[in-house]
Protein backbone atom coordinates (compact mmCIF):
# COMPACT_ATOMS: atom_id res chain seq x y z
CA UNK A 1 0.00 0.00 0.00
CA UNK A 2 2.78 2.42 0.98
CA UNK A 3 4.78 1.65 -2.16
CA UNK A 4 1.70 2.22 -4.29
CA UNK A 5 1.04 5.51 -2.53
CA UNK A 6 4.65 6.61 -2.95
CA UNK A 7 4.62 5.70 -6.64
CA UNK A 8 1.34 7.56 -7.13
CA UNK A 9 2.67 10.69 -5.45
CA UNK A 10 5.96 10.51 -7.38
CA UNK A 11 4.18 10.08 -10.68
CA UNK A 12 1.87 12.99 -9.97
CA UNK A 13 4.66 15.24 -8.68
CA UNK A 14 6.90 14.44 -11.60
CA UNK A 15 4.12 15.27 -14.06
CA UNK A 16 3.32 18.54 -12.25
CA UNK A 17 6.99 19.51 -12.07
CA UNK A 18 7.45 18.61 -15.74
CA UNK A 19 4.42 20.65 -16.71
CA UNK A 20 5.99 23.60 -14.88
CA UNK A 21 9.40 22.84 -16.38
CA UNK A 22 10.84 22.63 -12.87
CA UNK A 23 11.77 19.00 -12.40
CA UNK A 24 15.39 19.62 -11.46
CA UNK A 25 14.55 22.36 -8.98
CA UNK A 26 11.59 20.57 -7.46
CA UNK A 27 13.33 17.22 -6.98
CA UNK A 28 16.31 18.97 -5.40
CA UNK A 29 14.16 21.03 -3.05
CA UNK A 30 12.01 18.04 -2.16
CA UNK A 31 15.19 16.10 -1.44
CA UNK A 32 16.50 18.79 0.91
CA UNK A 33 13.14 19.20 2.54
CA UNK A 34 13.02 15.44 3.15
CA UNK A 35 16.45 15.48 4.78
CA UNK A 36 15.40 18.39 6.99
CA UNK A 37 12.23 16.50 7.85
CA UNK A 38 14.31 13.44 8.83
CA UNK A 39 16.85 15.32 10.91
CA UNK A 40 14.58 17.87 12.60
CA UNK A 41 12.43 16.29 15.28
CA UNK A 42 10.47 19.49 15.87
CA UNK A 43 9.59 19.88 12.20
CA UNK A 44 8.67 16.21 11.94
CA UNK A 45 6.39 16.28 14.96
CA UNK A 46 4.76 19.58 13.94
CA UNK A 47 3.93 18.43 10.41
CA UNK A 48 2.80 14.99 11.65
CA UNK A 49 0.75 16.28 14.57
CA UNK A 50 -2.81 15.22 13.81
CA UNK A 51 -4.14 17.47 16.59
CA UNK A 52 -3.05 20.53 14.60
CA UNK A 53 -5.47 21.60 11.87
CA UNK A 54 -4.29 20.74 8.38
CA UNK A 55 -4.32 24.35 7.20
CA UNK A 56 -2.11 25.25 10.16
CA UNK A 57 0.38 22.58 9.20
CA UNK A 58 0.28 23.64 5.58
CA UNK A 59 0.97 27.18 6.78
CA UNK A 60 4.12 25.89 8.49
CA UNK A 61 5.30 24.42 5.18
CA UNK A 62 4.57 27.64 3.36
CA UNK A 63 6.38 29.70 5.99
CA UNK A 64 9.32 27.30 5.91
CA UNK A 65 9.71 27.24 2.13
CA UNK A 66 8.00 30.46 1.09
CA UNK A 67 10.33 32.72 -0.83
CA UNK A 68 13.12 30.13 -0.74
CA UNK A 69 11.63 27.32 -2.78
CA UNK A 70 9.82 26.93 -6.03
CA UNK A 71 6.08 27.38 -5.70
CA UNK A 72 5.51 23.89 -7.11
CA UNK A 73 7.64 22.43 -4.33
CA UNK A 74 5.64 24.31 -1.73
CA UNK A 75 2.37 23.11 -3.20
CA UNK A 76 3.54 19.48 -3.42
CA UNK A 77 4.77 19.51 0.16
CA UNK A 78 1.46 21.06 1.23
CA UNK A 79 -0.31 18.31 -0.68
CA UNK A 80 1.44 15.65 1.42
CA UNK A 81 0.51 17.49 4.60
CA UNK A 82 -3.08 17.95 3.43
CA UNK A 83 -3.55 14.29 2.61
CA UNK A 84 -2.04 13.25 5.93
CA UNK A 85 0.87 11.50 4.24
CA UNK A 86 3.72 13.77 5.26
CA UNK A 87 5.42 10.77 6.86
CA UNK A 88 6.00 9.51 3.31
CA UNK A 89 8.00 12.63 2.43
CA UNK A 90 11.48 11.02 2.60
CA UNK A 91 10.43 8.06 0.47
CA UNK A 92 8.56 10.26 -1.98
CA UNK A 93 11.46 12.70 -2.30
CA UNK A 94 14.02 9.92 -2.80
CA UNK A 95 11.81 8.23 -5.40
CA UNK A 96 11.24 11.57 -7.14
CA UNK A 97 14.98 12.21 -7.28
CA UNK A 98 15.52 8.73 -8.68
CA UNK A 99 12.78 9.18 -11.25
CA UNK A 100 14.11 12.57 -12.34
CA UNK A 101 17.66 11.20 -12.51
CA UNK A 102 16.66 8.17 -14.54
CA UNK A 103 14.87 10.46 -16.98
CA UNK A 104 18.24 12.10 -17.61
CA UNK A 105 20.15 8.80 -17.58
CA UNK A 106 21.78 9.77 -14.28
CA UNK A 107 22.58 7.78 -11.20
CA UNK A 108 21.85 9.38 -7.82
CA UNK A 109 24.94 10.01 -5.71
CA UNK A 110 24.10 10.87 -2.13
CA UNK A 111 26.94 12.49 -0.28
CA UNK A 112 26.87 13.22 3.42
CA UNK A 113 29.12 15.93 4.74
CA UNK A 114 29.66 17.56 8.11
CA UNK A 115 29.80 20.97 6.49
CA UNK A 116 28.07 22.71 3.63
CA UNK A 117 29.98 22.26 0.36
CA UNK A 118 30.66 25.09 -2.00
CA UNK A 119 29.42 24.88 -5.57
CA UNK A 120 33.01 24.41 -6.71
CA UNK A 121 33.47 21.54 -4.29
CA UNK A 122 30.21 19.96 -5.45
CA UNK A 123 31.33 20.20 -9.06
CA UNK A 124 34.72 18.68 -8.33
CA UNK A 125 33.10 16.03 -6.18
CA UNK A 126 30.59 15.11 -8.89
CA UNK A 127 33.38 14.89 -11.41
CA UNK A 128 35.54 12.76 -9.12
CA UNK A 129 32.68 10.42 -8.28
CA UNK A 130 31.72 10.09 -11.94
CA UNK A 131 35.30 9.27 -12.74
CA UNK A 132 35.50 6.76 -9.91
CA UNK A 133 32.23 4.99 -10.66
CA UNK A 134 32.13 5.44 -14.40
CA UNK A 135 28.59 6.80 -14.18
CA UNK A 136 26.94 10.11 -14.87
CA UNK A 137 25.68 11.34 -11.55
CA UNK A 138 23.00 13.49 -10.01
CA UNK A 139 24.80 14.68 -6.87
CA UNK A 140 22.82 15.21 -3.73
CA UNK A 141 24.69 16.60 -0.75
CA UNK A 142 23.25 16.21 2.73
CA UNK A 143 24.73 18.12 5.65
CA UNK A 144 24.93 15.60 8.46
CA UNK A 145 26.73 16.62 11.69
CA UNK A 146 26.96 12.96 12.70
CA UNK A 147 29.61 12.52 10.04
CA UNK A 148 31.86 14.80 12.18
CA UNK A 149 34.29 15.34 9.33
CA UNK A 150 35.04 14.13 5.80
CA UNK A 151 32.52 12.68 3.37
CA UNK A 152 30.63 9.49 2.64
CA UNK A 153 29.24 8.96 -0.84
CA UNK A 154 26.65 6.38 -1.82
CA UNK A 155 26.19 5.59 -5.48
CA UNK A 156 23.79 2.74 -5.96
CA UNK A 157 25.18 -0.10 -3.89
CA UNK A 158 28.65 1.39 -3.75
CA UNK A 159 29.71 3.31 -0.64
CA UNK A 160 32.86 5.40 -0.45
CA UNK A 161 33.39 6.28 3.19
CA UNK A 162 36.14 8.54 4.44
CA UNK A 163 34.44 10.12 7.41
CA UNK A 164 35.85 10.89 10.82
CA UNK A 165 32.82 9.11 12.28
CA UNK A 166 33.79 5.84 10.61
CA UNK A 167 37.41 6.19 11.68
CA UNK A 168 36.34 6.82 15.24
CA UNK A 169 34.05 3.78 15.08
CA UNK A 170 36.99 1.71 13.92
CA UNK A 171 39.10 2.99 16.81
CA UNK A 172 36.22 2.37 19.18
CA UNK A 173 35.89 -1.22 18.02
CA UNK A 174 39.51 -1.81 19.00
CA UNK A 175 38.83 -0.93 22.66
CA UNK B 1 -19.80 -92.22 151.57
CA UNK B 2 -20.36 -93.47 148.31
CA UNK B 3 -23.09 -92.44 145.92
CA UNK B 4 -25.32 -95.54 146.38
CA UNK B 5 -25.36 -95.16 150.17
CA UNK B 6 -26.31 -91.54 149.77
CA UNK B 7 -29.06 -92.40 147.22
CA UNK B 8 -30.43 -95.19 149.46
CA UNK B 9 -30.22 -92.94 152.54
CA UNK B 10 -32.18 -90.25 150.70
CA UNK B 11 -34.91 -92.64 149.64
CA UNK B 12 -38.30 -91.62 150.92
CA UNK B 13 -40.43 -94.58 151.95
CA UNK B 14 -43.59 -92.57 151.13
CA UNK B 15 -42.65 -92.21 147.60
CA UNK B 16 -43.74 -94.92 145.07
CA UNK B 17 -40.41 -94.83 143.33
CA UNK B 18 -37.01 -93.30 143.61
CA UNK B 19 -36.81 -89.53 142.95
CA UNK B 20 -33.93 -90.08 140.55
CA UNK B 21 -34.45 -93.39 138.90
CA UNK B 22 -37.56 -93.95 136.64
CA UNK B 23 -39.92 -96.75 136.93
CA UNK B 24 -39.00 -99.95 135.14
CA UNK B 25 -41.96 -99.56 132.85
CA UNK B 26 -40.87 -96.10 131.92
CA UNK B 27 -37.45 -97.44 131.16
CA UNK B 28 -38.87 -100.19 129.01
CA UNK B 29 -41.30 -98.00 127.13
CA UNK B 30 -38.89 -95.23 126.95
CA UNK B 31 -36.25 -97.57 125.61
CA UNK B 32 -38.62 -99.04 123.08
CA UNK B 33 -39.75 -95.62 122.05
CA UNK B 34 -36.14 -94.56 121.73
CA UNK B 35 -35.41 -97.64 119.61
CA UNK B 36 -38.40 -96.89 117.41
CA UNK B 37 -37.39 -93.27 117.08
CA UNK B 38 -33.75 -94.07 116.37
CA UNK B 39 -34.77 -96.79 113.93
CA UNK B 40 -37.09 -94.37 112.16
CA UNK B 41 -34.39 -91.74 112.18
CA UNK B 42 -31.92 -94.26 110.82
CA UNK B 43 -34.32 -95.49 108.17
CA UNK B 44 -35.83 -92.21 107.06
CA UNK B 45 -33.57 -89.41 108.25
CA UNK B 46 -30.13 -90.89 107.63
CA UNK B 47 -30.48 -91.28 103.84
CA UNK B 48 -31.63 -87.68 103.52
CA UNK B 49 -28.84 -86.54 105.81
CA UNK B 50 -26.32 -88.70 103.93
CA UNK B 51 -27.65 -87.39 100.64
CA UNK B 52 -27.41 -83.81 101.91
CA UNK B 53 -23.90 -84.47 103.16
CA UNK B 54 -22.99 -86.06 99.83
CA UNK B 55 -24.52 -83.12 97.97
CA UNK B 56 -22.64 -80.71 100.18
CA UNK B 57 -19.49 -82.72 99.74
CA UNK B 58 -20.04 -82.65 95.96
CA UNK B 59 -20.75 -78.96 96.10
CA UNK B 60 -17.64 -78.31 98.14
CA UNK B 61 -15.68 -80.55 95.83
CA UNK B 62 -17.09 -78.70 92.85
CA UNK B 63 -16.20 -75.41 94.42
CA UNK B 64 -12.74 -76.74 95.12
CA UNK B 65 -12.50 -77.95 91.52
CA UNK B 66 -13.78 -74.60 90.25
CA UNK B 67 -11.32 -72.83 92.45
CA UNK B 68 -8.56 -75.06 91.14
CA UNK B 69 -9.69 -74.46 87.58
CA UNK B 70 -9.96 -70.72 88.26
CA UNK B 71 -6.52 -70.73 89.74
CA UNK B 72 -5.22 -72.70 86.81
CA UNK B 73 -6.90 -70.21 84.45
CA UNK B 74 -5.49 -67.36 86.49
CA UNK B 75 -2.05 -68.95 86.30
CA UNK B 76 -2.49 -69.37 82.52
CA UNK B 77 -3.68 -65.78 82.25
CA UNK B 78 -0.76 -64.66 84.34
CA UNK B 79 1.55 -66.58 82.04
CA UNK B 80 -0.14 -65.00 79.02
CA UNK B 81 0.05 -61.57 80.58
CA UNK B 82 3.69 -62.09 81.43
CA UNK B 83 4.26 -63.32 77.90
CA UNK B 84 2.32 -60.39 76.50
CA UNK B 85 4.31 -58.04 78.67
CA UNK B 86 7.42 -59.70 77.36
CA UNK B 87 6.14 -59.25 73.79
CA UNK B 88 5.32 -55.60 74.46
CA UNK B 89 8.79 -55.07 75.83
CA UNK B 90 10.25 -56.83 72.80
CA UNK B 91 8.08 -54.82 70.43
CA UNK B 92 9.03 -51.65 72.23
CA UNK B 93 12.68 -52.57 71.95
CA UNK B 94 12.23 -53.44 68.28
CA UNK B 95 10.34 -50.21 67.58
CA UNK B 96 12.96 -48.20 69.40
CA UNK B 97 15.66 -49.97 67.44
CA UNK B 98 13.79 -49.31 64.18
CA UNK B 99 13.29 -45.68 65.15
CA UNK B 100 16.98 -45.37 66.01
CA UNK B 101 17.90 -46.96 62.68
CA UNK B 102 15.54 -44.70 60.75
CA UNK B 103 16.77 -41.64 62.63
CA UNK B 104 20.34 -42.63 61.88
CA UNK B 105 19.46 -43.18 58.21
CA UNK B 106 17.62 -39.85 57.96
CA UNK B 107 20.47 -38.10 59.72
CA UNK B 108 22.99 -39.69 57.42
CA UNK B 109 20.90 -38.95 54.35
CA UNK B 110 20.30 -35.40 55.52
CA UNK B 111 23.99 -34.87 56.13
CA UNK B 112 24.80 -36.26 52.71
CA UNK B 113 22.12 -34.10 51.06
CA UNK B 114 23.18 -30.98 52.90
CA UNK B 115 26.80 -31.67 52.05
CA UNK B 116 25.84 -32.09 48.38
CA UNK B 117 23.70 -28.94 48.45
CA UNK B 118 26.45 -26.97 50.12
CA UNK B 119 28.90 -28.23 47.52
CA UNK B 120 26.45 -27.34 44.74
CA UNK B 121 25.83 -23.89 46.23
CA UNK B 122 29.54 -23.31 46.58
CA UNK B 123 30.08 -24.38 42.97
CA UNK B 124 27.22 -22.20 41.78
CA UNK B 125 28.44 -19.28 43.85
CA UNK B 126 31.91 -19.75 42.41
CA UNK B 127 30.49 -19.89 38.89
CA UNK B 128 28.27 -16.87 39.46
CA UNK B 129 31.13 -14.98 41.05
CA UNK B 130 33.30 -15.81 38.09
CA UNK B 131 30.50 -14.84 35.68
CA UNK B 132 29.83 -11.63 37.60
CA UNK B 133 33.52 -10.84 37.62
CA UNK B 134 33.70 -11.47 33.91
CA UNK B 135 30.49 -9.52 33.27
CA UNK B 136 31.62 -6.61 35.40
CA UNK B 137 34.95 -6.70 33.60
CA UNK B 138 33.18 -6.66 30.24
CA UNK B 139 30.84 -3.89 31.36
CA UNK B 140 33.76 -1.93 32.71
CA UNK B 141 35.68 -2.38 29.49
CA UNK B 142 32.60 -1.41 27.48
CA UNK B 143 32.03 1.63 29.67
CA UNK B 144 35.67 2.65 29.38
CA UNK B 145 35.46 2.14 25.63
CA UNK B 146 32.24 4.19 25.48
CA UNK B 147 33.69 6.97 27.60
CA UNK B 148 36.93 6.87 25.67
CA UNK B 149 35.05 6.94 22.38
CA UNK B 150 32.87 9.80 23.59
CA UNK B 151 35.90 11.67 24.86
CA UNK B 152 37.74 10.96 21.63
CA UNK B 153 34.73 12.07 19.56
CA UNK B 154 34.40 15.27 21.55
CA UNK B 155 38.13 15.92 21.31
CA UNK B 156 38.20 15.26 17.59
CA UNK B 157 35.06 17.31 16.98
CA UNK B 158 36.60 20.21 18.90
CA UNK B 159 39.82 19.85 16.95
CA UNK B 160 38.03 19.94 13.58
CA UNK B 161 38.06 23.60 12.68
CA UNK B 162 36.74 24.88 9.37
CA UNK B 163 40.09 24.68 7.70
CA UNK B 164 40.52 21.04 8.70
CA UNK B 165 36.97 20.28 7.54
CA UNK B 166 37.75 21.81 4.16
CA UNK B 167 40.94 19.80 3.96
CA UNK B 168 39.05 16.62 4.70
CA UNK B 169 36.52 17.38 1.95
CA UNK B 170 39.20 18.29 -0.55
CA UNK B 171 41.21 15.25 0.48
CA UNK B 172 38.19 13.03 -0.15
CA UNK B 173 37.58 14.57 -3.58
CA UNK B 174 41.21 14.18 -4.51
CA UNK B 175 41.36 10.61 -3.28
CA UNK B 176 38.16 9.60 -5.10
CA UNK B 177 39.23 11.40 -8.23
CA UNK B 178 42.56 9.61 -8.17
CA UNK B 179 41.08 6.22 -7.54
CA UNK B 180 40.63 5.45 -11.23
Amino acid sequence: MTTQQVNAYVSAMFDIASANDAVAVVEDEMFRLARAFESNEGLRSSLSDATLPIDRRQKIVEQLLGGKANNVTVQLASLLVGTGHIALLPQVADALVKRASSEKQLEVAEVRSAIELSDAQKARLAEALSKATGKKLNLKVVVDPNVIGGLVATVGDEVIDDTVRTRLDQVKSRF
Amino acid sequence: MNLSVILIAAEDPTQSHHWLFPEIGEIIYGGLASIVIFTALYKFGWPAAAKALAARTAKIQKELDDSAAARQQADADAVNIRKALGDVAGERTRLLADADAQAAAILSEGRARITAEVAELEARAATETQAARSRIGDELRAEIARLSAAATTDTVRAALDDRTQQELVDGFIAKVGASR
